[in-house]
């Protein structure tokens, strides 16, 4: 269960992150028939945002305290002291992000160049901000690996 | 015909947004610098302080972003698609340097 949440995190993550750019990439270059395509895949941004929510929460919450023992003993203690609470926190606001997003996309039409607008600049915030989520966590697990190389090594 | 409206939920959902990350933010340093009452608090009331800042931050949502449609008769609040893109960008911008700033 932990190995699985562990992977199916970022796996969720990155596919909201490609829908965002899905969304933008569309966007820009929207007509009458990308109008239904725009909206079903801000809402699946949304959706597949909250699944990351809840399962990289689940792991969290239950079972990141061992990781978090070892990375805090570990030469990369700034993985927990900066990264994971950096990724912690701005995950929440990417999570109110990407759940305005299909709230924008829903009354776009193609002749509505103010919610276009907005549309661009919304899944345009979401790409890198998941992105850097995603770079965190390759940081975090890193910050375990090299602590736990050391323990085995024992240095 | 360039129609240049946006909807009363658009807008007071994108308000909400640029509102809740801010006090999210601001929420992140108060927890983290009154660890005796604010995160005392935050722990008791669910099994995790970062599940009691989620629910903080989703129910300010919703609630603001209900509320903020409610002005001017129920049509909504009067402020123009660049202003509310400005907010958004704004507040994810300074939220995001508040909790990185905080932590370095």
């Amino acid at each position: 269960m932990e190995t699985f949440l562990l992977l199916a995190h970022p796996v969720t993550g990155g596919l909201a992150t490609l829908a965002a750019l899905w969304v933008f990439v569309d966007t820009l270059n929207a007509g009458e028939s990308s109008v239904a395509r725009i909206k079903n895949i801000s809402l699946i941004c949304a959706i597949l945002m909250w699944l990351t929510y809840f399962l990289g929460g689940y792991f969290y919450v239950v079972y990141y305290y061992v990781d978090k023992a070892f990375i805090i003993k570990g030469p990369w203690a700034f993985g927990y002291s900066f990264f994971m609470e950096l990724k912690e926190h701005v995950f929440l606001m990417l999570l109110m992000l990407a759940t305005y997003l299909p709230v924008a996309a829903y009354s776009y039409v193609p002749s509505n160049k103010s919610v276009r607008k907005l549309v661009l600049w919304v899944a345009g915030l979401i790409v890198p901000t998941s992105l850097a989520m995603e770079g965190s966590g390759a940081v975090i697990a890193l910050a375990a690996k090299v602590a736990l190389l050391l323990k085995v090594k024992g240095v | 015909m360039e129609t240049i409206e946006i909807g009363k939920y658009t807008k007071s959902f994108g308000l909400s947004f640029a509102i809740t990350s801010l006090i999210s933010a601001l929420l992140v340093i108060l927890k983290e610098t009154n660890e005796e009452t604010v995160l005392a608090w935050m722990k008791a009331v669910t099994p995790h302080h970062w599940i009691t800042h989620g629910i903080i931050n989703i129910i300010l949502f919703v609630a603001l972003g209900w509320a903020l449609s409610m002005p001017n008769s129920g049509q909504g609040l009067k402020i123009s698609a660049n202003a509310l893109i400005g907010s958004i960008v704004a507040s994810t911008l300074i939220s995001n340097l508040l909790i990185a700033g905080f932590y370095i």
